[in-house]
């Protein structure tokens, strides 16, 4: 048993509950036989994406983060890769991160806006 | 002149794991152009960039990140 994650981007302009109806499918295959469960299911929604993918500029995005073992993956990855409405999907193992990131900017802006007086002295 | 080692913004944020999905804080790492800072510039600490990357990469191919920011000719 690991802990997987992944980030599908469907086509923007399916309805809600043909997205929900493919999420519940693909679920039922990532976790399969052997008892593996879905830890977190996050719609990000519609957004636009960096580039063209498949001639889209918008990708409805959906975060799922879920345990199961690996025997299940390679039927898993296959439905997904059938699925024409899947522009994209990423699937890693998920190291902790949260399905939807709280940014961390804040902290780290700080910084950078402090720090530029003190480089090079000494 | 001996130059001060600048501090790893991701080290004293105490960041453990870069969120590939994060893409605020990802963009602060990149160029307008969307290439990755070098951690010469920026600082950063060697572990950190090597996660960076990895995030910055895994960015790019969810489109969340652009491989190349406004490219013409």
């Amino acid at each position: 048993m690991r802990d997987y994650e992944i980030v599908y981007i469907f086509d923007s302009v399916l309805d809600r509950s043909v997205i929900d109806q493919k999420l519940e499918r693909f679920n039922q295959l990532a976790t399969g036989d052997a008892g593996g469960e879905v830890v977190a299911v996050e719609h990000w929604g519609k957004r636009q994406l960096a580039y063209p993918i498949k001639k889209h500029d918008n990708g409805y995005y959906v975060v799922v983060q879920f345990r199961t073992v690996a025997d299940s993956l390679p039927e898993f990855e296959r439905a997904i890769k059938l699925d024409e409405d899947v522009l994209r999907y990423l699937l890693v193992l998920s190291e902790g991160e949260l399905p939807t990131p709280g940014s961390s900017v804040a902290e780290v802006s700080d910084r950078f806006n402090n720090d530029d007086d003190e480089e090079d002295d000494e | 002149m001996k130059r001060r080692r600048k501090p790893c913004h991701l080290c004293e944020a105490k960041i453990k794991v870069v969120d590939y999905k994060d893409e605020q804080l990802l963009g602060r790492f990149v160029t307008e152009r969307g290439k990755i800072v070098p951690s010469r510039i920026t600082g950063t600490c060697a572990p950190h960039q090597r996660e960076l990357t990895r995030a910055i990469k895994r960015g790019r191919y969810l489109a969340l990140l652009p491989y190349v920011e406004d490219y013409r000719r």
